[in-house]
């Protein structure tokens, strides 16, 4: 499964059991470095019954440096389902269902994550099993093969959706040699080859499912202490790797770029204007300036939705994307428009929404409701132990600690009107914009 | 932190008020969760208005009130970070939503105005009605091919009954729907007779009571139950196929059963389905057959109850409860060179699961991980809130603790007779959602075989089995077969 991570909200984290008066976050965690490089993080909730692991490996498609091989950190997500010689995979399945887990896996640009939902009494187990495929993973060039061809059938399954389409295009026009390029999933005659790169799999494992870049995030009905030695006793031998990525950094885009889709079945048009932002930060104001940006100018809430979404009612669908991610990335705005002779309408819309952020003050009223929003919405979301990890996970894959949400929300409370505008300033402009078309064949401009 | 679950039927108090249907779940959740449901949906459209019922429900969740306007709502709930979300199916209108208990207050009043007090405004209904018929044009036809499969299964299934169009209506009827319409669709059906009122998490004591004063305001009205009528017998196995120009050849198969949730054989058959394809895990007969060991594609599953949206979700949303079920096979979508071959397997693996029905060890494993799985089903306020209301719609106990006592009693025997009682390998729909539809129809229809290959050595038994699969009867005659060409598809 492919996911793209939405822009979550983020919050104070009581630090270590200290006390907590105005935090969001109610739960007090536990982070503990392995001598091998394993970091274990465990936060006990009051949620009965139920225990969530959610395992981060920090590869994503950003690690897939070598040419032909993207898509890989993807496959990786589906191998690890292939079992080792204790638990092969129909074992495995087979304890999975007998314990009533819930089970899955996701892999995004920055990181790889396997997480499991189950009952309270069956975490050592779950542990043993996890530990077991992390460090003893075996298949054969078979076995290799025939995943491979359950990648190729996840892209086929996603092919008609023209959002994920225009999305490959974007950030395959914007970019030129960062590996942000290409998709989680990959390019598609990539995908086509897999099956004759069993031998590449093996090196991209030995260099990438290591302690040293996993981090074990464990929530739900449990103690730290009793946590810590199920982990010191399975994973506490795994051997810490020597490999060091070395990912290309993105030249400045010196001028405004554009492309066009021709999609062959019919849709509505969409469009994706993007700007080259920088990499997620807790330490100034970039990030969470930007993030306002978003939401203010152009969610449900915003001045151009109104316009464009109520009143005019040219648009059916409009939001803004700032994802957090390790490296320089895209802030994206998109648009599905009700007819075609509105997209430079629409485009024109978007474009001046953008420049009024570059050159006024937002409101301080609007920039206190957007406080408001972003701290019930992390508050919404944690409904359950599942819904927790995956909050931490998300953070987890960026500064390998949750101690960034602390962090993060002070920014969000210093926050500026004249900084989000210094944001919009300096970020959003023509030299770093892509835009992006996507027409059906009735609507060929 | 959940308390347990009290599902009130408060029929023995004296006023109309306390009569109220209501599933309240209380806990010390710094949240509150409502789920607000009306026991009316699609089936209580006019049949030549399908859609109705869910253009009432998005003018409610989507629109503005009499004294505000969307975009005043939209405003209002922003700082909140909440919003009010519908769900129409057959028999259910669900309109559902989250808050902080902050907001309790200042949340519950714009929700219960969009419910009581609609403003039912001709610019909201516009964009309302666009969106629907975008949805169908673009999202559905265009996006989804394995949602519109599923989808085309049940309108073919069900036609000529009142389940027999899709929720959300057709392009051509939704274009023709009235304001005048909604308006009248909502003073018949949002009554107090068909209300069930859901709360869950922190919500002060009395807060129920003034819920259901405010509730009380809606006509009692006499309550709706569509009228029973089974789908059509299907004589031959039959298939649909939407022609479009897509990558891959997606599946959906299925005929009816008369098992729903309070039958007896409703846990024996949920056995057998989540042995033979358990909804976006692996380890299912058909996920492993197809997916593990060919490379087929991306995973194929088995369902005795609706389950829209599941490419987006791995469990079921709660409040679709229905009076009639389907067995339903979901195939992922495959390489259109594997495409004849696929469906001969699914219907191979079919068969052996009503020829050998389940082994003493599968059943075992099966039914401990149902009565383990509950827990995860329930484990939000959210979906435990849905599954009570569903347990009231049934008059079943609480869903949790229905299946896992059906099952701590469940022989294997009880699961293999159900298997051979409602499961078949014929007289069955078949929908497929491809490219070039008249070869695919011609592909299907012939007896040729489909040997397949693979791009690495297989072991004997599956070659083996191959040879027996590549030649396997799909028994569909070229007359019951229809090519339907995408855009003709919920017209």
């Amino acid at each position: 499964m492919i996911a793209k991570l939405a822009l979550i909200a983020c919050c104070t984290l009581a630090a270590f059991g200290a006390p907590a008066p105005q935090k969001v976050f109610p739960y007090h965690y536990a982070q503990e470095d392995l001598p091998n490089g394993l970091r274990l993080i465990t936060v006990p909730t009051d949620y009965p019954n139920i225990v969530a692991t959610y395992i981060v490996v920090q590869t994503g498609s950003r690690n897939e440096v070598e040419r032909g091989h993207t898509g890989f950190a993807h496959l990786f997500e589906h191998l690890m389902f292939r079992g080792t010689q204790r638990f092969p995979s129909t074992k495995y399945d087979e304890t999975m269902r007998r314990i009533g887990a819930s089970t899955n896996a996701f892999t995004t640009e920055d990181f790889t994550c396997f997480h499991t939902t189950f009952s309270k009494e069956d975490l050592p187990t779950v542990l043993d099993m996890e530990a077991d495929r992390f460090r003893n993973l075996k298949y054969t060039e078979a076995e290799f093969k025939t995943e491979a061809l359950a990648v190729l059938g996840e892209y086929n399954k996603n092919s008609s959706n023209p959002f994920r389409k225009l999305d490959e295009v974007v950030f395959d026009t914007a970019f030129d040699r960062h590996t942000y390029k290409h998709s989680v999933m990959g390019f598609l005659p990539d995908v086509q080859a897999m099956p004759n790169s069993y031998d590449y799999s093996l090196k991209f494992f030995d260099h990438y499912y290591r302690p040293e870049f996993t981090t074990i995030i464990v929530v739900g009905d449990v103690k730290a202490k009793d946590v810590r030695k199920l982990v010191d006793r399975y994973w506490g031998s795994w051997k810490r790797g020597t490999f060091k990525p070395d990912i290309p950094q993105e030249p400045a885009q010196q001028a405004p770029r554009a492309n066009h889709v021709a999609w062959t079945s019919p849709t509505l048009p969409i469009m994706t204007v993007a700007y080259k932002v920088p990499a997620y930060t807790d330490s100034n104001e970039d990030s969470v300036a930007l993030d306002a940006v978003a939401s203010l100018a152009f969610s449900r809430n915003s001045d151009l939705y109104r316009k464009l979404v109520i009143e005019e009612q040219k648009v059916d669908e409009l939001g803004a994307d700032h994802t957090d991610h390790v490296d320089p990335s895209l802030f994206e705005i998109t648009a599905r428009v009700k007819d075609p002779a509105d997209i430079d309408y629409v485009r024109d819309q978007i474009l001046a929404t953008v420049k009024s952020f570059r050159e006024k003050p937002v409101d301080a009223a609007r920039l206190d409701a957007l406080r408001k929003h972003q701290r019930y919405a992390f508050e919404l979301q944690m409904d359950d132990s599942g819904a927790i990890a995956e909050v931490v996970a998300a953070y987890v894959a960026l500064r390998r600690s949750p101690e960034t949400i602390n962090k993060i929300y002070d920014r969000y409370a210093e926050l500026t009107p004249q900084a989000v505008q210094r944001a919009a300033a300096k970020y959003l402009v023509e030299d770093g914009r892509t835009i992006v078309t996507l027409t059906g064949p009735e609507d060929a401009k | 932190m959940k308390s347990l679950l009290s599902v009130l039927l408060l029929a023995a108090c004296t006023n109309a008020v306390a009569q109220m249907k209501v599933a309240e779940l209380p806990s010390k959740s710094p949240l509150v969760t409502f789920r607000i449901v009306f026991t009316t949906g699609s089936a209580a459209d006019p049949p030549e208005h399908p859609g109705l019922a869910y253009l009432t429900a998005m003018m409610l969740a989507d629109g503005g009130t009499r004294e505000m306007t969307y975009k005043q709502i939209v405003d209002a709930m922003y700082p909140m970070a909440t919003s009010v979300h519908a769900q129409v199916d057959k028999e259910m209108t669900t309109f559902s939503g989250e808050t902080h208990v902050d907001n309790l207050d200042a949340y519950y009043k714009l929700l219960r105005a969009m419910l009581l007090d609609p403003g039912w405004r001709a610019d909201d209904f516009k964009r309302v009605k666009e969106d629907a018929i975008n949805f169908l044009r673009v999202s559905l036809r265009g996006n989804n091919d394995e949602e519109l499969a599923k989808e085309v299964l049940y309108q073919n299934i069900y036609q000529g009954t009142p389940y027999g169009h899709y929720s959300v209506g057709t392009v051509s009827s939704l274009e023709k729907i009235t304001l005048q319409q909604v308006k009248d669709f909502y003073h018949q059906q949002y009554t107090q007779a068909n209300l069930i009122l859901g709360l869950a998490g922190g919500f002060p004591p009395a807060f129920l009571e003034t819920m259901k004063t405010d509730f009380h305001k809606l006509p009692e009205g006499p309550g709706f139950r569509p009228r029973a009528q089974n789908p059509a017998l299907i004589e031959h196995t039959r298939a649909v196929i939407v022609d479009k120009d897509t990558r891959s050849v997606a599946y959906s198969i299925g005929f009816p059963i008369s098992v729903t949730r309070p039958r007896n054989e409703f846990v024996p058959l949920l056995v057998a389905t989540s042995y033979f394809g358990q909804h976006r895990m692996s380890g299912g007969v058909l996920y492993d057959a197809m997916r593990e060991k060919r490379g087929l594609n991306y995973g194929d599953y088995a369902y005795i109850e609706y389950f829209p949206r599941g490419m987006f979700q791995f469990e079921p949303s709660p409040n679709l409860a229905r009076q009639y079920q389907i067995f339903q096979l979901w195939i992922r979508p495959v390489e259109p060179p594997t495409a004849k071959f696929t469906l001969r397997l699914a219907l191979y693996e079919l068969n052996k699961l009503v020829k050998n029905g389940i082994s003493e060890e599968d059943f075992e494993r099966t039914r401990e991980f149902l009565g383990k799985y509950a827990n995860v089903l329930e484990r939000t306020d959210s979906a435990a809130l849905g599954y009570a209301i569903d347990s009231l719609y049934y008059s079943i106990p609480p869903y949790k603790q229905y299946l896992k006592t059906r099952l701590a009693s469940l022989t294997r025997d009880e699961v293999n007779a159900a298997i051979r009682r409602y499961i078949r390998t014929d007289k069955l729909v078949i929908v497929a959602v491809g490219k070039d539809g008249e070869e695919l129809k011609k592909e299907l229809t012939s007896s040729d075989p489909s040997p397949m290959t693979y791009n690495s050595p297989k072991p004997a038994a599956i070659t083996e089995e191959d040879k027996t699969v590549a030649q396997w009867p799909i028994g569909l005659r070229a007359e019951d077969v229809t090519v339907v060409p995408v855009g003709q598809v919920f017209q």
